[in-house]
């Protein structure tokens, strides 16, 4: 109450108030003397009688001065200062452990970050995050299970209908799509989300309002945007844009509100820039199937997300999806249009539901990037440990050192226990420098992983939020604590008089655990440096893999149309003027117009092929269509028969070409060349194989199976197709905006041309491998670098202790080699036991990793010799400058010394 | 007679002190002389408690101090009683009379 208020502004007034009670106590003393003087006494006298009387004037002004500091304030402060001075004096100690608690505590930091974007951190604004639920569905193919998280529009209502377990129920579709027109027109990041998907969360619009149930209506909406915060301010500098309209892919839509920062639809790592109703969406993308998006299940088209009732427990929510899926996909069964095959049956497809985590990370099938940050959580977990463990032995260490030091101040009189406060201080200190050194290497180390991770380069100060610092701040009181209690306890257990007595030598005890911690650093080490070769070696073989075609010379050209839909014949000639246009550009070699795009969007097929077994039970099969130069401009060499030529039109006898694979896994052993496949139902014509091409990588990086059919686009879709490939002279990436400027003019009305380097495509399928890559290089540098501080710091101290050795050694004749070799000795006994043991431990994890690598297997014997190799080297390194420090004792000196 | 150093309570040397202060106001030595007086030498303060009590009571708001000149125009601390103080004062005092009667009643059954 008021008694502490005062204390406590008194301790900030203390200077004042000291000087205060000096002056009051100057003022007794002189009447206590003049008093005495008055009873006769001589003046000396008095003084004396004066000083009795008054008493001890340094413990009255102790006493008084009690009452306006607190005695823990004053120790702080003493210790802090105390602390910081002797660090001071120790400049490579000091060093080493700042920088070794700074990358570990960081290292984890952005770990943590990783993970928390990755599984767990709730949307901004999400209401009740716990009962919110993305649907994943899963069915069972060929044995294995299938998990996707797409739903058609159809699925979504019959969810919506069928189920009583969900509060509320959402569908959002995230797509790239072009906004504006002309010359202002981009590309940018758009949502179509049912209008109940605004209800999942708490907030008010930032300007306007949000749609409602009446403007997202099957089968086309109401052409109505909110607009997101970010672009908002970027793109129109926060003026009041309710009523404006906006181009949006084929529609022009009008904005009706703002949503408030920080909200970007269900992907954070790529937010949406622009909300659009569902059913809006189809008829923004245009073209031909614009009325079939939100009908039919013929397209999947959205993710479905869920809000549980409070009373509904997550395996009922799953059983009650299960039943509603089943109920759904028989409906679909029943409803296909005839003449199409048959959806499977409800007991060959099993499809079940997972009502699961929001984030794909925390699901039932996470991606190889949720996988990978796992792994290299753990690593990062390891990488502390080995942290913490450096941090104490170099602790240690000095404890160890001024045991003489400590003795003394125990034998004057310090309590244990201030004893133990003051080394612990000097132990948080240097917590809190690391931990000063671990925001700046999460800063670095976080825009290095999220410019792997996400698309959008957000500033790196995005790892650094409350979350994240609350992190560091909480990791460095446990790091701090953990590493100074070891040499506390230890510096407490000294007795007096025999450390006075012999003098800072060390006892065999603690020096075996120092040089065992050293040991399973380096041991901890040679396993992130495994890990670090293995993904590297992984990520080489990723990018070397054959493809099939040569993306590094190829553009993607791709027509988006909009307005009106065209005639054929239009479609046509603007095709050929297109194609003309680009084959007289002199940056071009060839083009060929396609329908498919190799991992991008493909076909899948359907058909029978005579004498072969039925292709539904052998595996998926893709389609590509393209014009006669389509081989010669993807690079996918022809290895038998021939590819297309202008005479396979429309009339002409229909062919196809087929992959390797295709040919060997229809008709094996026989020769493909004039067989027969049948496209739609009987009787179809023959379309014969002409040609056999090697297989490419048409649906993913990891696939088994490459069975892929190639048709002349003027015999299966004359007016079809969706744009070129062009081979180009030079690179790809470089000639890319110069096509498009010279393209862009031929396209009529407000359609536009998107250009791309092919090798954009594979961007997103490597990323796991170069994220493993990466955050093992990284983690395994580290782990290197605090190991050699962790060797140095050992090897240093013992080369100390034996200083008196070391000079009778030289003074018997020993060589300066000798005695290098001496002390390198040590430091190899050290790697080699810390390989030993790595070489080990990384076997055990070895298994459980290997489905994240490429083409590489995880007991690669060259690799771990690799490993091994450069931690010995490390450790010789790090071994030399003490060992020089050795040879170059003075003989005399240390004999004299102590 | 020798004075007899009596260990005062800290309760006590308070209630002493305050009763000192409510006649009128005075430095840290006027109080110890003023005790030493009145009391006929028995209770001689000592200053090593008579300066951290000042203290005491000034941050709990009993008393307060301020520099003044004194006859002599030296500088001295003068402390004075608060309203505050002067409550505490009565409280301290009633509760010291029950305390004495209460020691009186026991002393008499012998």
């Amino acid at each position: 109450m008021r008694e502490w208020f005062n204390r406590l502004v008194d301790v900030f007034r203390r200077r004042t108030l000291d000087r205060e009670l000096e002056e009051e106590l100057r003022f007794h003393a002189r009447h206590l003397e003049r008093e005495a003087a008055e009873a006769g006494l001589s003046r000396e006298d008095a003084r004396v009688q004066a000083g009795r009387s008054l008493g001890n004037v340094t413990r009255i002004t102790e006493d008084v001065r009690a009452r306006w500091s607190f005695a823990w304030i004053d120790h702080l402060q003493q210790d802090v200062r105390f602390a910081w001075r002797g660090l001071r004096r120790t400049p490579s100690f000091t060093v080493s452990v700042v920088v070794t608690l700074a990358l570990g505590i960081g290292a984890n930091t952005v770990m943590f970050g990783v993970m928390d974007r990755l599984m767990f951190r709730p949307l901004d604004y999400l209401r009740d995050p716990g009962t919110v639920h993305r649907l994943y569905l899963q069915t069972l193919e060929r044995g294995v299970v299938n998990t996707s998280v797409w739903v058609q529009y159809e699925r979504y209502r019959d969810f919506e209908a069928k189920t009583s377990s969900f509060a509320q129920i959402a569908c959002v579709n995230e797509r790239l799509m072009a906004v504006g027109r002309g010359d202002a027109l981009r590309e940018i990041r758009v949502a179509g989300v049912t209008a109940s998907y605004f209800d999942f969360f708490d907030m008010a619009p930032a300007a306007g309002r949000f749609f409602g149930p009446s403007e997202d209506i099957a089968p086309s909406g109401t052409p109505v945007a909110v607009l997101a915060h970010g672009y908002w301010v970027a793109e129109y500098g926060r003026r009041d844009v309710v009523g404006e309209t906006i181009a949006l892919g084929n529609l022009s839509v009008t904005i009706i509100g703002v949503a408030p920062p920080g909200f970007t639809g269900l992907d954070d790592a790529q937010p949406s820039q622009i909300f659009v109703p569902l059913t809006a969406l189809g008829p923004a993308m245009g073209g031909q199937a614009t009325a079939g998006f939100s009908q039919g299940y013929r397209f999947l088209w959205g993710a479905a997300i869920v809000r549980r009732k409070p009373d509904v427990s997550e395996a009922r929510a799953t059983a009650d999806a299960t039943e509603a899926y089943r109920l759904s996909w028989q409906r679909q069964r029943e409803a296909a249009p005839p003449g199409t095959p048959p959806l499977r049956s409800l007991e060959d497809a099993q499809p079940r539901v997972v009502v699961s985590a929001l984030r794909t990370g925390n699901g039932p099938a996470p991606s190889l990037d949720a996988r990978t940050s796992l792994w290299t959580s753990g690593v990062a977990a390891l990488l502390l440990i080995i942290t913490v463990a450096n941090v104490a032995n170099l602790l240690l260490g000095r404890t160890l050192e001024r045991r003489q030091d400590t003795a003394v101040r125990l034998a004057l009189g310090v309590s244990r226990r201030r004893l133990i406060a003051h080394l612990l201080t000097e132990s948080v200190v240097l917590a809190v420098l690391g931990a000063l050194g671990a925001v700046g290497v999460t800063y670095w180390l976080g825009s290095a992983v999220l410019g792997v991770l996400t698309t959008t380069t957000g500033s790196a100060a995005g790892l650094l939020d409350s979350r994240t610092l609350l992190v560091t701040a909480g990791l460095t009181v446990v790091v701090g604590l953990m590493t100074g209690l070891v040499p506390a306890w230890i510096a407490s257990r000294v007795t007096v008089a025999p450390a006075l007595r012999r003098g800072p030598r060390e006892a065999g005890g603690s020096a075996r655990l120092r040089m065992a911690l050293v040991v399973m650093q380096a041991a901890l080490s040679l396993v992130l440096i495994v890990g670090a070769l293995l993904f590297v070696r992984s990520l080489a073989a990723v990018r070397s893999m054959p493809l099939g075609y040569e993306p590094d010379r190829i553009v993607m050209v791709n027509q988006v149309l909009r307005g009106a839909p065209m005639q054929p014949a239009a479609l046509v000639a603007l095709r050929q003027s297109l194609l003309e246009a680009a084959r007289v550009h002199p940056a071009v070699e060839a083009a060929a117009w396609r329908s498919s795009t190799p991992l991008g969007t493909t076909m899948q097929l359907r058909f029978t092929a005579d004498g072969a077994p039925p292709v539904e039970t052998l595996g998926l099969f893709s389609g590509q269509e393209g014009t006669p130069d389509y081989f010669a401009v993807m690079g996918t060499r022809i290895l038998r028969g021939r590819p297309f030529t202008e005479d396979d039109r429309a009339g002409a006898p229909r062919v196809a070409v087929v992959s390797e694979s295709t040919a060997r896994v229809l008709w094996p052993g026989q020769e493909a060349i004039g067989k027969c496949l049948r496209f739609g139902p009987p009787p179809a014509e023959c379309t014969s194989v002409i040609g056999i091409a090697e297989d490419i990588v048409a649906n993913s990086l990891t696939e088994t199976e490459r069975y892929q059919v190639y048709f002349p686009i003027e015999q299966t879709s004359p007016q079809g197709g969706s744009g070129m490939f062009l081979r180009v002279r030079g690179d790809a990436a470089a000639q890319a905006a110069v096509l498009r400027q010279a393209l862009q003019p031929l396209m009529p009305g407000t359609s536009y041309l998107t250009v791309q380097p092919m090798s954009s495509l594979l961007v997103r399928p490597q990323r796991s491998w170069r994220l493993g890559a990466t955050m093992f290089g990284a983690f395994g540098m580290l782990a290197l670098v605090v190991a050699a501080i962790g060797l140095y710091g050992v090897i240093s101290y013992g080369v100390a202790q034996r200083r008196r050795e070391m000079g009778v050694r030289i003074a018997l004749g020993a060589g300066r080699g000798d005695i290098v070799w001496l002390v390198t000795r040590q430091g190899l006994a050290v790697a080699i036991a810390g390989v030993m043991l790595g070489v080990c431990l990384a076997l055990v994890f070895s298994g459980q990793v290997q489905p994240l690598l490429f083409s590489q297997s995880a007991k690669d014997p060259g690799v771990y010799a690799t490993a091994g190799g450069v931690l010995v080297l490390v450790a010789v390194v790090a071994t030399l400058l003490p060992a020089a420090r050795a040879s170059r004792a003075n003989p005399t000196e240390a004999l004299r010394g102590e | 007679m020798t004075p007899i150093k009596n260990p005062l309570l800290p309760g006590l040397l308070d209630m002493l002190v305050l009763k000192t202060l409510s006649v009128e106001s005075l430095h840290g030595y006027g109080i110890a002389q003023h005790l030493h007086l009145l009391s006929r030498d028995v209770l001689r303060v000592e200053e090593g408690s008579l300066y951290p009590a000042l203290q005491r009571m000034r941050q709990k708001g009993w008393i307060k101090a301020e520099w003044r000149q004194t006859a002599n125009n030296q500088r001295a601390r003068y402390y004075t009683l608060t309203t505050l103080g002067r409550r505490q004062l009565g409280e301290q005092e009633a509760g010291f009379a029950e305390l004495m009667s209460a020691v009186r009643r026991v002393m008499k059954q012998a």
